[in-house]
């Protein structure tokens, strides 16, 4: 540890850090655009110069490691008008289009003008014109006069994927970043180039044009789409549907985690976003000799819980089988697994997860379902579905999920699903099998409940909802809780959890894997 | 007359060829230094002589020698700086095209001296026809067992290469140079890390102009005594003055450090070409500080022209008459340095270039005086703030000339 | 269409390329040669060199456009690099650089139809005591004059 001054501000700091980080710690910002942590120092933006005692230059913080009895001043006259000047000389050849700029509200020139700039432009030049609608990627949009050459783009694409399909022509003024050959960028990070960029150069054509900034909320939540639990911000419109929008979300970015997923998301879990607003059920069905009627949750477990019951008293629980699969939270695991395994006792129950991809050898894995994991540790076995077991002698079946569909045709599972005398379909959307079974229960994403995920490699990740559940949805858990209570077997004498928080206390105490796991 | 150094026997024919080269004399100071003195003699005497690199910085060479860690396991590299590309300078030029053997000379004593067993001559790509000359000189030093393996049986090893640039001011700054050499775009590095650590392909690197390498054989053939006592005790031996301009004989002029600058164009260079008066003086290249007429009683070495809040850099004297326009001056170096500037960095990139667009208008008279006020507030912005010394470089001179000369260009502003 | 190196050519480069401890460092020698080659550095060009030196064709064509000297489109056979730099702009290179533009009956950039000349302003050559002088190709003149110049082109097949 040595001790420094920032701002005449004595602090402890590690040996060997920046001033930029080191200020950072104490709260101090120093702007900077070029300096990015997942890289190392570029220098080239000269916006985070400091003033230090003893030094007749200004020295730039990003770079400059922190010594015993360093006096550092980010505030001082020099400073400020050092910053000044850079951005003058920013904005001098920035096309001042924020209007209709996306980054508007998340923009670095904007934030640093609005903090330390307030000058009148003094430019009385012609700008150099530059293309402005390069289409560099799928999902891409470059602006040459938005781009101010901090080269993260180019870096990103250097040591992080390693692909480095942009770079920097010219030189001087005319420098520019560009493509090679028209060969477009093609690697499954490229959407987190829209987000390290700092100002509007690098726009996403996914959401070029469709809403401000500061109407989105933010929610923070895992990502699903694989087992590697990339921790991601759902930003989302707050008055959805209430008032009128095309769409609930808009955009997922990624949230820094060291030791998850980094800095960075893949592309898979940028997009695929639309299974949060398309397709959603929302209502509790019952299919009525083909006619649907709604039903409420009350009523749905009234129809389940009898039948439960009365085979388990015979004590042919055997003749209840259960579908589930590795969405469903930590929680809601350890619940199925106290309610139908210990509990009821049964036999026939299944783990049927999405088809597995490719995993690039970076975040996606080839899992492509998040608690796979936790699934394996709370102590179910993934033993392949069949189709003749499960609707063999099975008077009941409860699914969770439609992922049978990625594994059977639809003829298969009817098939099977019509020896069965009472079938019960927990699923967040319209789906095939929703016309096969009796009783359709809406459920809640892992971006609408809290919970717990186990990824990959084993880390705890917990959560609390970003979205509101849409319209009847429920969290598995709170279904699980209620059935508990209505079954009245030994599990729950009865335990009125009332948060995934105290259910996971619960799981802790019985499963030494997840003691103290809970981050 | 003064005994001349660097340009002993230019007029010789065929100087440039070993043979007769060797007939002068030459090759004497490597066999002294291999047969005569060790590494760390060397290196005291370099560090004695004071000799002040001549590329432009004028930093000393044996303190920059010391800097390089004695025992690593990286091989360690030596760049010659023969990116000449100062405006007005040309004397390198001249000392590879007429005394090659003199640069390998040093570039050997340098390399024995440090612990450097390979070279790259760093060539300016316009330089063809003297990057042959140099090439043709190391083929025979080759030859005659003073380049390759096992040199005069010492047991040491060294092999020198001919690098060209490809047009690029820049790669003349020593970690552009590296970058360049690396295979790169001449993008400028941050310091520290500085190249005598982390350098050429991330080792040690001395990276030294091409006449200061040609200084170390007489340093350690005459000593540094005489070597100080030649120029000034803090700043040694003689300089290559190359003097252009309205003068009647441009060309390169070796001269002791510290002459003075009015001697230099008009005892040396002739004084004033057909009749014209002198308006102003560039001491240094395009770089320096522009000097008024009225300022050229001053002598010629590093530490007088920073009083004088100008500086020696590449020796290059430009001489500027009454009937130049300043504006045609002030067009030239803003021109140059938004053409030069790598890009890299905010400040030089777009400041250079603001700059050129303003003196662009004012030439055209569409201009007004807060026109020159832009202009200096623009160059205090680039001033100290860029990742490498060209943005000095093109601040400072455009500083001067706009504060020195603000009558002169309001008058052609106002038509 | 793949600009392909002669033999001897590759004989050259081999050899280049053993001198640097580092395949990359061999960039700039290499694009010089390919310029002699094939006039200028066409996009199969970067191509073929960047692998043969196990780089991105990205990264030659960074090197490519940041030199003044490389070029990726055709220059005429003698490319006349005329300096504009300060000392010979104060002895009179603006003038002779107007003269060249009517001789050759072109722009600043430009080439000649018959894919002869091509004239374009550098900065400064390092020949300052000759000044007002010019590049073609490789070569250096200076001491110009409208009569100098007039018999360097025509001297020039």
């Amino acid at each position: 540890m040595v001790k420094i001054f920032i701002d005449d501000k004595p602090v402890k700091v590690k040996e060997g850090m920046t001033i930029l980080s080191a200020a950072e710690q104490e709260g101090i910002p120093i702007p900077h655009l070029c300096f990015h942590p997942a890289f190392a120092s570029e220098g080239s933006c000269r916006m985070c110069l400091v003033e230090i005692e003893g030094l007749p230059k200004l020295e730039l913080a990003c770079s400059t490691q922190v010594r015993e009895g360093m006096k550092i001043w980010t505030q001082s006259e020099r400073v400020t008008e050092a910053r000044r000047g850079v951005l003058e000389f920013l904005l001098a050849e920035h096309p001042l289009d924020c209007p209709i700029c996306d980054k508007a509200g998340e923009c670095k020139l904007q934030d640093y003008y609005e903090e330390y700039g307030h000058f009148e432009s003094q430019f009385r030049e012609f700008k150099e014109k530059r293309d402005k609608k390069v289409k560099i990627g799928e999902s891409l949009i470059l602006d040459r006069e938005r781009c101010i050459l901090c080269t993260r783009c180019v870096r990103f694409l250097r040591e992080i994927t390693k692909t480095q399909e942009l770079g920097m022509f010219n030189r001087g003024l005319r420098s520019e970043i560009s493509l090679y050959d028209g060969e477009l960028i093609n690697n499954n990070y490229s959407g987190n180039l829209a987000e390290i960029c700092p100002v509007g150069a690098i726009t996403d054509a996914d959401f070029r044009f469709k809403i401000r900034s500061w109407f989105l909320n933010k929610g923070h939540s895992i990502c699903p789409l694989c087992s590697r639990g990339c921790n991601i911000s759902i930003e989302y419109h707050p008055g959805f549907p209430r008032i009128p929008r095309k769409k609930r979300v808009y955009r997922v970015i990624s949230r820094e985690n060291p030791e998850v997923n980094g800095h960075w998301i893949c592309d898979l879990g940028r997009y695929e976003y639309s299974y949060l607003d398309e397709n959603r059920l929302e209502n509790l069905l019952l299919n009525n000799n083909g006619k649907e009627v709604r039903l409420d949750w009350e009523r749905a477990l009234q129809l389940m819980v009898p039948r439960i019951k009365k085979l388990y008293h015979l004590k042919k629980t055997s003749r209840i089988a259960l579908i589930l699969h590795s969405w469903l939270t930590n929680e809601e695991l350890f619940l199925i697994s106290k309610i139908f395994k210990d509990d009821l006792k049964l036999e026939k129950i299944f783990v049927v997860d999405p088809p597995q991809g490719e995993g690039d050898g970076f975040l996606l894995t080839s899992e492509r379902c998040p608690n796979r994991r936790g699934a394996q540790e709370i102590g179910f076995d993934f033993k392949a579905a069949d189709l003749e077991e499960i609707a063999n002698k099975t008077d009941i079946l409860i699914i969770f999920g439609h992922n049978l569909l990625d594994h059977f045709s639809l003829g298969e599972i009817k098939a099977a699903l019509d020896r069965i005398e009472t079938k019960l379909l927990f699923t967040s959307r319209g789906n095939g099998l929703s016309s096969l079974v009796d009783v359709v229960l809406p459920t809640a994403l892992i971006a609408e409940k809290g919970g717990s995920l186990t990824n990959v490699e084993g880390k705890v990740q917990s959560f609390l909802p970003a979205l509101e559940p849409v319209g009847e949805s429920r969290p598995e858990w709170q279904v699980l809780v209620n059935l508990a209570k209505k079954l009245k077997v030994s599990f729950s004498y009865y335990r009125p959890f009332t948060s995934p928080a105290a259910i996971f206390q619960e799981l802790e105490k019985e499963i030494p894997f997840f003691k103290q796991k809970n981050d | 007359m003064e005994e001349k150094v660097l340009t002993k026997n230019f007029e010789l024919k065929n100087y440039y060829k070993i043979d007769v080269y060797l007939k002068e004399k030459g090759y004497e100071a490597v066999r002294k230094a291999f047969e005569k003195m060790k590494p760390e003699q060397i290196l005291e005497e370099v560090k004695k002589a004071n000799l002040r690199g001549r590329g432009g910085a004028g930093f000393p060479a044996g303190v920059k020698w010391g800097f390089v860690p004695q025992e690593v396991p990286k091989p360690k590299y030596l760049c010659v700086n023969a990116d000449e590309g100062e405006p007005g300078t040309f004397k390198d030029r001249y000392i590879m095209s007429h005394n090659p053997h003199l640069l390998i000379e040093g570039i050997i004593i340098t390399s024995f001296c440090v612990g450097i067993h390979k070279a790259f001559i760093y060539i300016r790509g316009e330089y063809e026809a003297v990057a042959q000359r140099l090439e043709q000189a190391i083929f025979e030093a080759y030859e005659k067992g003073f380049l390759g393996k096992n040199i005069l049986n010492t047991g040491f090893d060294l092999d020198v290469f001919v690098h060209r640039g490809a047009g690029s001011y820049i790669c003349g700054e020593e970690t552009a140079l590296l970058e360049s050499l690396e295979g790169k775009r001449g993008h400028p590095r941050l310091k520290p890390p500085f190249p005598a650590s982390i350098g050429l392909f991330q080792c040690p690197t001395v990276i030294n102009n091409v006449e200061t390498l040609s200084n170390i054989p007489v340093i350690i053939l005459k000593g540094a005594k005489w070597f100080c006592k030649k120029g000034l005790p803090k700043d040694g031996g003689t300089r290559v003055f190359g003097v252009s301009g309205m003068v009647k004989k441009p060309g390169i002029y070796e001269l002791p450090v510290g002459t003075s600058l009015r001697d230099i164009i008009f005892k040396h260079a002739g004084g004033m070409k057909a009749g014209k008066k002198l308006k102003a003086v560039i001491p240094g290249g395009m770089s320096a500080p522009i000097l008024r007429a009225d300022e050229i009683d001053i002598k010629m070495d590093f530490d007088t022209l920073v009083n004088a809040n100008s500086m020696l850099g590449s020796a290059a004297i430009i001489v500027i008459d009454e009937d130049t326009p300043i504006i045609d001056v002030l067009k030239a170096v803003a021109k140059f340095y938004s053409h030069e500037s790598c890009g890299q960095c905010t400040p030089c990139r777009i400041g250079t270039s603001w700059i050129n667009k303003i003196v662009k208008r004012l030439v055209e008279r569409k201009g007004e005086k807060a026109d020159i006020d832009s202009i200096q507030r623009l160059a205090n912005n680039i001033l100290g703030k860029t990742l490498c010394p060209l943005g000095d470089a093109a601040a400072m001179p455009i500083s001067s000339i706009t504060e020195k000369f603000r009558g002169e260009l309001e008058s052609y502003i106002a038509g | 269409m793949s600009p392909k190196f002669s033999d001897q050519t590759k004989k050259r480069i081999k050899e280049i390329i053993y001198r640097y401890p580092q395949k990359e460092a061999s960039l700039l020698p290499i694009l010089h040669i390919a310029q002699q080659e094939f006039g200028f550095i066409p996009v199969e060009a970067e191509r073929s060199v960047a692998e043969m030196l196990g780089i991105k064709p990205v990264q030659v064509r960074e090197a490519v456009t940041f030199y003044t000297m490389l070029h990726s489109q055709p220059v005429g056979k003698y490319h006349i690099q005329v300096c504009s730099n300060l000392s010979c702009s104060l002895l009179g290179a603006e003038k002779l650089i107007d003269y060249l533009k009517e001789k050759l009956k072109i722009e600043l950039g430009q080439t000649t139809p018959d894919g002869k000349f091509t004239l374009s302003t550098v900065e400064c050559l390092g020949a300052c005591e000759e000044a007002p002088c010019m590049q073609i190709n490789f070569d250096y003149y200076g001491d110009l004059n409208k009569k100098k110049i007039d018999s360097i082109l025509n001297g020039l097949k």
